[in-house]
């Protein structure tokens, strides 16, 4: 019986550590890595002997917190001249971790690509061209020529970046590959920038 | 043996010879039990001497005896290892009932046995089980997949490794599943969280289908599921027993042993080890391969036991940790991927056989300890504790760029304590019953360091508990009724973006049970049992914000929820007679409040596309169905099955339907026996088909319509062979075998993917 009373009290020693220690730890600031914040198109005109001329046009469409619902991203309009041929180049980052995703991207090549849809291209107002080093299909440097009779004044393109793709999936080496899905892999942009021709 | 065949036609004789006599018209009804845990005995022997008239009890305890005389009567029992009964009793007009309980002899005596204490639950609810020949049959196959072979019994499945088990509509946080005794927690909340436990420690699966909060804690709204180890031995005899498994499909191989035997120095000394592992690559639907859905498993589990007549103690400890691929396409990363691949119906991806795993994936690791222990105070009241600790750790890798691949986006780490003190009777009356206090407490925490803002905040939980249960038996009736109170406290704090946000909620509530089984005659039986349970809401259901990972979903939780409550009525009815075995359960079972997610028609635009908004709300529903399952036997060699199940589930408040219920079905067979010798059913023929029909009580909002029904054929063969005094048994079984192609409307991947195509699986099983 002295026995039992001694595992009794053991047990219940035992018992109250284990409770008492079974505590959650106190939450971390978890900084969103993964989340793209700004995304940011620069134009530069292309002479006729290919050559950078004139000044870097940007347009943005940020989102500074992320996904978080209630918040819609700002998206401005590009403002490109008909009849003209530019040098486009894609920035990305992450204004909350402070971080440059563009690096990333192009370290990653061979599992992320851009695809650039909507109706400039359905309707032929752009026609678009992957030119980044190296002549991999990545897309975050294109060759976009402007046609010289649009007909409107206003148009959307689409950008679209995929990851985990195949690459070599039959015609996802064509910057407007629409059926991009097919290629497998997941979005990890999907964008639609207003366009205005002057 | 031969004395009592002998005793038998002695009082065979003896009553015809007094029939004639005088008015000896009079029958005497009994039952036989255990008075440690009223189970029936079998085969106790049953005498009145002055009308020299004798019976044996049979599989549930019962006797009948007839042509029995007015008047006193000495009644005896005899069972072997237990107490004798000899009683005075009086034989009045009529039918006569009484019931007896057997105290087990003390152990004193050499020779005498020390008995496994195995705990059964005493309850008048539907209870269905998976053992012996029926369990070697799905031996291989996960929790959910195993107890699908019960009616009433489904799944809710996320692709074709992860799968929850369904009871009468209800899954996840509304079912509880208890490993050896103790509530398995784990991160159950999630669709996509299969329970965290190897069905291979198991020597018994036992669904019960009632509201079971009384004695289990809050949660078990739809049911229980115990997963039951078998008594460890108190003898010195050792068994071995080793599977092995093959399947054709995800070309899987499965190897589990179990090693138990006792001590011979100490009477009553006994232990056990038993370990799996599992892998599998690729599924195969009949048209294509499902990329990444491989999957490898590990589980250990140990136990040791000492008893004597008065103490029974035992430790037991069980790990798991298993790595899941899943399915890379249902992975998407915005609402038009989503819509595109369900346009598609099958995975864009063109995947190969692979056993490699890559994101999205889930690793999960699990560890259970247990304490038990029980003390007779004396025949009639036990004491019992029950000490148990649990931790899981759960990571889910998604795709991700760069450095933050190998980083999980969900990683959390889940402690419980469970501790529970209760104390059993077992008077000579006809009075049974336990009086208990429970205590459960959890830590949740999110690992940092995921880059993703955590779906869940770390918590901390209590739960109090205290309960009474009280049964009455008396012949064929058994009455039972049951209370309980309980007190929850969740503390729960967690940044969003920089704000801290800190939160306490408690909820309390009461619960109640009665229920009683009648035994109308020794062939059928009628158990009825009504009930309420409540669910406290869950920690995703109120604070849920963001972005659901792959499912395309913006998720809203809501910290106003209040808690479920719901009653529930079972009804059952057991037939079984010497060819035919019949149950058929009929329940209804009102949820007030019922948490569930709604789709706002809302989308949430962001720079990655499209999401849909899900909020969680909550609604009055009501579910009731019917299962019915039955077995024949033509003959002796040829024996047939059948068994179905019809649920039906509202919100009353909408007047609409709930997502994810299960639709009708059924599945029927035949076995056929044959071989060389005395012994005609070494071998085994079953073929059996799977029916289901199309779900038709669709909600107002799904991203594709419920897939049509589907038929699915089955054949298998196995082989009991003697190798030496040892049992070698050989199964070969085809499943699905005219690889049709059919979506199950509890798949949460029927919009990615056809299910699981043809399977050959070849199983070996070695006792000795």
């Amino acid at each position: 019986m002295k026995n039992l009373r001694k595992v009794t009290l053991y047990l219940t020693t035992l018992l109250t550590l284990a409770f008492a220690s079974c505590k959650s730890e106190d939450p971390t600031k978890e900084n969103d890595g993964e989340v793209i914040t700004d995304v940011t198109l620069k134009f530069q005109e292309l002479n006729a002997s290919n050559a950078l001329v004139g000044s870097v046009l940007s347009f943005k469409a940020s989102d500074p917190q992320g996904i978080e619902v209630g918040k819609t991203p700002t998206i401005q309009s590009i403002s490109l001249a008909k009849g003209k041929k530019y040098q486009m180049t894609i920035e990305v980052a992450n204004a909350i971790k402070g971080e440059d995703i563009t690096q990333e991207i192009l370290t990653e090549a061979a599992a992320h690509q851009f695809f650039f849809l909507g109706q400039v291209f359905d309707s032929s107002f752009f026609s678009i061209q992957y030119a980044d080093a190296g002549g991999i299909a990545l897309g975050l440097k294109t060759i976009v020529t402007v046609s010289s009779s649009t007909g409107t004044n206003n148009s959307s393109m689409r950008v679209v970046l995929r990851h985990s793709l195949n690459k070599s999936f039959p015609g996802a080496s064509n910057p407007n590959f629409a059926n991009f899905v097919q290629a497998g892999g997941e979005t990890d942009l999907d964008i639609t920038f207003p366009v205005i021709f002057s | 043996m031969i004395q009592k065949a002998i005793l038998l036609c002695l009082a065979l004789v003896a009553s015809l010879g007094t029939l004639s006599a005088q008015q000896c018209d009079l029958v005497l009804r009994g039952r036989v039990l255990h008075l440690e845990n009223n189970q029936p005995i079998e085969a106790a022997y049953v005498w009145l001497s002055e009308s020299a008239t004798g019976v044996a009890t049979d599989a549930n305890g019962n006797f009948v005896l007839k042509n029995l005389c007015p008047g006193p009567q000495t009644i005896q029992i005899t069972f072997l290892g237990h107490k004798e009964i000899k009683q005075s009793i009086v034989l009045n007009s009529g039918s006569n009932n009484l019931t007896f309980k057997m105290e087990e002899e003390v152990v004193a005596l050499t020779g005498v046995e020390v008995h496994g204490h195995r705990e059964v639950v005493q309850t008048t609810t539907a209870v269905s089980s998976l053992y012996g020949e029926a369990l070697l049959q799905v031996r291989g196959e996960n929790l959910g997949e195993s107890l699908k072979r019960l009616s009433g019994v489904t799944t809710f499945s996320t692709g074709s490794t992860i799968s929850k088990p369904v009871i009468h509509g209800l899954h996840s946080n509304r079912i509880l599943i208890l490993n050896n005794g103790i509530r398995l927690e784990g991160q159950q909340w999630g669709a996509e969280h299969a329970p965290e436990i190897d069905p291979f420690l198991a020597d018994e699966l036992t669904v019960i289908k009632g509201a079971e909060t009384v004695r289990f804690g809050p949660e078990a709204m739809g049911g229980v599921i115990l997963v039951n180890p078998a008594p460890l031995p108190t003898s010195k005899k050792q068994v071995t027993e080793l599977n092995l498994i093959g399947n054709s499909n995800g070309r899987s191989g499965n190897v589990a042993v179990s090693h138990s035997g006792g001590s011979g120095k100490i009477v009553g000394l006994g232990y056990r080890i038993q370990g799996s592992t599992k892998r599998a690559g690729n599924i195969q639907t009949p048209n294509y391969f499902q990329g990444n859905t491989g999957m490898s498993e590990t589980s250990l589990s140990s136990a040791l036991g000492y008893s004597t007549d008065k103490l029974g103690t035992e430790a037991y400890y069980s790990f798991f940790t298993t790595e899941l691929g899943i399915l890379s396409d249902a992975h998407t990363g915005n609402l038009s991927d989503l819509l595109k691949i369900i346009e598609n119906g099958a995975p864009f991806s063109n995947a190969e056989f692979s056993y490699s795993l890559a994101n999205p994936k889930q690793v999960v690791t699990h560890h259970l300890g247990k304490i038990k222990a029980h003390y007779h105070l004396n025949p009639s009241w036990k004491l019992n504790f029950q000490y148990g600790f649990q931790s899981n750790h759960r990571q889910e890798y998604d795709k991700r760029r760069g450095e933050l691949n190998t980083r999980p986006s969900l990683d959390l780490e889940l402690f419980t304590n469970t501790a529970e003190l209760f104390l059993d009777h077992n008077l000579k009356s006809h009075w049974t019953g336990s009086i208990g206090l429970h205590l459960i407490q959890q830590a949740n925490s999110n690992v940092p360091g995921t880059g993703v803002t955590p779906l869940i905040p770390n918590y901390d939980l209590v739960n109090g508990g205290i309960y009474l249960l009280e049964k009455f038996q008396k012949g064929p009736l058994e009455l039972e009724g049951g209370l309980r109170y309980d007190y929850r406290s969740l503390s729960t704090s967690r940044y969003l973006g920089n704000r801290l946000q800190e939160k306490t909620l408690t909820y309390q509530n009461g619960s109640a049970f009665v229920g009683g089984l009648y035994q109308i005659n020794p062939k059928l039986a009628f158990t009825s049992n009504l009930g309420t349970a409540w669910r406290p809401p869950n920690v995703n259901e109120l604070f849920s914000q963001g972005l659901h990972h792959g499912a395309a979903a913006v998720e809203l939780g809501d910290t106003q929820l209040i808690s479920e409550k719901s009653i529930k009525w079972v009804n059952s009815l057991e037939f079984e007679s010497e060819k035919t075995t019949l149950e058929l359960t009929a329940y209804a079972n009102q949820i007030r409040d019922y948490i569930y997610l709604n789709p706002t028609g809302e989308t949430f635009v962001s720079l990655r596309g499209t999401f849909n908004v899900y909020e969680y709300l909550q609604a009055d529903a009501f579910f009731y169905g019917l299962d019915l399952s039955g077995t024949y036997s033509f003959s002796k060699q040829f024996n047939g099955y059948a068994k179905g199940s019809i649920i039906r589930a509202k919100n009353t408040e909408t007047n609409s339907y709930f997502p994810f219920i299960p639709s009708d079905r059924m599945d029927w067979g035949l076995s056929y026996s044959f071989g060389k010798h005395a012994d005609n059913d070494n071998n085994r023929i079953t073929l059996s088909q799977v029916l289901v029909a199309q779900q038709s009580r669709e909600p107002d909002f799904d991203l594709s319509p419920a897939p049509p029904g589907y038929a699915l054929v089955n054949l298998g063969f196995s082989k009991k062979i003697k190798v030496g005094a040892n049992g070698l048994r050989i199964s070969v079984q085809a499943n699905n075998l005219l690889n049709t192609e059919y979506k199950e409307y509890m798949n949460r991947f029927r919009y990615f993917t056809a299910d699981m195509g043809r399977n050959f699986q070849l199983k070996l099983n070695y006792q000795f």
